[in-house]
């Protein structure tokens, strides 16, 4: 296999252009519908998710399906009409609510109704999340300083280990990973039938993007200078074409075999962890296609465009529309 | 050659602590994998106390840490988070609601005065509290949650009884201003100071002075429970205790004194507290997610090595070797340093065996390349291993900075994920440098029938590889 990463170069940006705008148009209808660009969890503005299951040694107590109305006309009565319900488990047995913050005792409250009109819970299958709203803001606010400063940290270490161009574009890489990722979660948040929230885990899944995706970039980059070395006088866009290829098996087996670990957890490890897999399946997925096609391809255009190989500061409303 | 062997000896040995770590020290789980509920209680600054100190959190530590004492959990934590929070961890606790209860609501201290007629009766009330404390202590040991419960109950009657025996006096935690403790000038015995604002120091005189002599006892209480019961000396029957300041004596030690300083002045504070977070668990639902991630593990582990077993042949199945390895040192690391894991910690884990890989992945293509070029089998495995290492430290580090960023500002969940994946990028350079490249060597060199077959290595070698 050999690809023709440079010739083809449009058709790449376009791909990337066409899923980021498509992420940036939902962001801004969920913006106008939601009031956030994602649609956020419990963890980032407060309330109190509850999960019960019904006791099923209690002999009756699991003949019929949690019936939903009854649910919400619970709910209703105790001044929570605005909450989400939902049925879950192969039988119909289980029940989420996300609801207003709630303390102890309203929460008890609700769950003795609800246990009159529809059956005994488990205990030992409860959940119980509950977030005041302010901590739901420093939640949000620490985890998106932590997403920053990482950007940070990274930028500042690719410019000590590569020029200043390298750095920049690998960083561009690593903005397309992060963006496709938050722009596909808000599309997911927006489909009726899933209403994918992002959580804690969703900023932990970003941050490991970060950390993960510049991984393929930096290997690519590192053999584009090992060729320039080898081959001084080779146009760049064969030096990066080579390059490309060279790392081309090593950047699939890596990515592939994370992925595979990252299918286990999002087919076995449950539902806690199912979107938080799939965060970083889409973001890892993005990251080795951005290594491959979208960091090469602009490395090797920029230093066309500049002549030859000045580390010169930051370009600027030319790469914009690929950010 | 020797010096493989040496390495050889080194993994060998360190795969035998890992084992044994493994089956003396178990691993912490958090409690979303044993059940059990985990509050955060955020201490909020008033008009008087703008900001939290050190001090003050400690103070109003202990005065959570009474209130947790009273509600006959076994094995509670509590412990402070950044500068103006308290976790509090209650395992097996299906519902916490009368932790909810209890743990909220500023702290109440107060100064009563024993009613006439109870001298005999104190005592024993006391020490009918003190014997059910100490089964408590007892019970807590044992986990039988029914008969702790009952116990509980027991001391809350016990509670109500000593309270009944007092009679209030106006003057409570908002007119003590400090309480230290102080080493007495003889001997080794401690004392605790105590100093009250001016509307205090007159209540205060006049409570001595109506108990001086008496042998009955100024109650302090903490949220209702007597946290200490001192009598007052004849000699202040005249005038009480002036001043506005006073010392407990008795049998104190540094600590005892401090315990008795620190509940005191958490008392004395203003600060109102509220639980912002609560995550509560329950047991089968955390045994259901310690048993999916241990498949969501073993799955993701089992398909990594096929992978490479099939795509890379021998050095690949020398891969799957190291990346066990990986895995058992990395848990023996979790359960030696004391990591308590959590779900997201697992998911980190899971994750590291992929990137563990990668390393190994980073050689092998090289290795394979080199080989490619005619060069032969024992030079291509060691460049290969030599010019792979510069973009697997790359690789690496860029993932410790995400890391760093996550443990360093994340909360306990993301702190769980940052650690295991920190961790165990760490280990996996580690098996990667060492493991791989031994075995590796070791089978180029101690088999040389291997270095007539770089088919094992590469598909279709050129004609000219022979070593």
């Amino acid at each position: 296999m050999k690809l023709n990463v440079i010739k083809q170069r449009s058709l790449w940006w376009t791909v990337s252009a066409a899923i980021i705008l498509a992420g940036i148009i939902s962001m801004v209808i969920s913006t106008a519908t939601l009031g956030s660009p994602l649609r956020l969890g419990l963890d980032f503005v407060g309330g109190t998710r509850l999960q019960y299951e019904l006791d099923c040694s209690k002999p009756g107590n699991c003949d019929k399906p949690i019936d939903i109305a009854a649910v919400r006309e619970v709910m209703d009565a105790q001044g929570l009409a605005n909450s989400s319900i939902q049925v879950l488990g192969d039988k119909q047995q289980a029940l989420t609510i996300r609801t207003k913050s709630l303390n102890g005792d309203q929460r008890i409250k609700l769950r003795d109704t609800l246990s009159e009109k529809i059956g005994a819970f488990d205990p030992k299958t409860v959940q119980i999340d509950t977030v005041g709203p302010t901590l739901g803001r420093q939640l949000f606010a620490s985890g998106l300083l932590a997403i920053i400063l990482s950007f940070a940290g990274i930028l500042i270490y690719l410019t000590f280990r590569f020029q200043f161009d390298y750095a920049f574009f690998a960083f561009v890489a690593l903005f397309h990973d992060v963006f496709i990722t938050v722009g596909i979660f808000s599309i997911l948040g927006l489909v009726p039938q899933l209403q994918v929230e992002i959580d804690s885990l969703f900023v932990v899944g970003i941050l490991t993007i970060i950390g993960f995706s510049v991984n393929d970039t930096v290997v690519i980059y590192d053999r584009v200078r090992e060729v320039i070395t080898r081959h001084p006088d080779q146009h760049i866009d064969q030096v990066v074409d080579d390059a490309v290829n060279q790392t081309l098996t090593r950047s699939l087996n890596t990515t592939l075999t994370v992925l595979l670990t990252l299918f286990s957890i999002f087919l076995f490890g449950g539902e806690t962890l199912k979107y938080f897999a799939l965060c970083l399946i889409i973001g890892f997925t993005a990251g080795a296609y951005s290594s491959i096609f979208i960091a090469s391809s602009l490395l090797a255009w920029w230093r066309e465009r500049t002549g030859k190989a000045q580390p010169l500061p930051a370009p600027d409303a030319k790469t914009s529309d690929e950010v | 050659m020797q010096k493989q062997r040496l390495v050889l000896a080194l993994i060998v040995v360190l795969v035998i602590a890992a084992i044994t770590v493994l089956v003396k020290i178990p691993i912490q789980l958090g409690l979303d994998l044993r059940g059990g509920a985990q509050l955060t209680i955020q201490v909020k600054p008033t008009a008087e106390i703008k900001k939290i100190t050190t001090e003050e959190l400690d103070a109003v530590l202990s005065v959570i840490q009474n209130r947790v004492n009273g509600l006959g959990v076994s094995e509670p934590v509590v412990q402070t988070v950044g500068s103006d929070q308290i976790l509090v961890q209650l395992p097996g606790v299906n519902d916490p609601q009368q932790a909810e209860r209890v743990l909220g609501g500023t702290a109440q201290l107060d100064f009563r005065k024993q009613k006439p007629g109870t001298e005999a009766q104190l005592p024993i009330e006391q020490q009918v509290r003190q014997g059910i404390l100490l089964k408590q202590a007892q019970l807590r040991q044992t986990k039988d949650e029914k008969a702790i419960a009952e116990n509980q109950a027991a001391l809350e009657r016990s509670n109500e009884a000593i309270l009944k025996l007092f009679e209030s006096t106006g003057l409570t935690g908002k007119n003590l201003k400090d309480a230290r403790a102080e080493p007495l000038q003889t001997g080794n015995a401690w004392n605790v100071a105590l100093r009250f604002d001016a509307q205090g120091g007159e209540k205060f005189a006049q409570l001595t002075k109506d108990l001086a002599g008496t042998g009955r006892t100024i109650g302090i209480f903490l949220d209702n429970a007597l946290i200490s019961s001192p009598t007052v000396g004849p000699e202040f029957a005249q005038t009480g205790i002036t001043g506005g300041s006073a010392v407990i004596t008795g049998n104190f030690t540094v600590e005892t004194a401090n315990d008795l300083a620190v509940q005191l002045r958490g008392g004395a504070l203003p600060v109102p507290v509220e639980i912002v977070e609560n995550r509560t668990v329950g047991a089968t639902l955390g045994r259901d997610s310690i048993q999916r991630s241990i498949y969501a593990g073993i799955g993701g582990l089992v398909l990594v090595l096929i992978y490479m077993g099939v795509y890379y042949r021998l050095p690949g199945l020398i891969a799957d070797v190291a990346l066990v390895i990986y895995s058992l040192l990395t848990i023996a690391a979790f359960a030696l340093l004391g990591v308590t894991l959590t779900l997201p910690g697992i998911a980190g884990f899971i994750l590291s065996i992929g990137m563990a890989v990668d390393a190994n992945v980073l050689i092998f293509e090289r290795t394979r390349e080199e080989l490619r070029d005619g060069k032969t089998l024992y030079r291509s495995v060691e460049s290969g291993f030599y010019r792979a290492f510069s973009s697997i430290l790359d690789g690496n580090v860029t993932t410790v900075i995400a890391c760093a960023a996550l443990f360093w500002l994340g909360s306990g969940l993301v702190k769980g994920f940052a650690l295991t994946l920190g961790l165990g990028v760490a280990v996996s350079m580690f098996t990667a440098l060492t493991c791989s490249r031994t075995f590796l060597l070791l089978l180029v060199l101690g088999f040389p029938g291997l270095r007539q077959k770089p088919e094992l290595f590469v598909p279709n070698p050129p004609a000219s590889v022979k070593s």
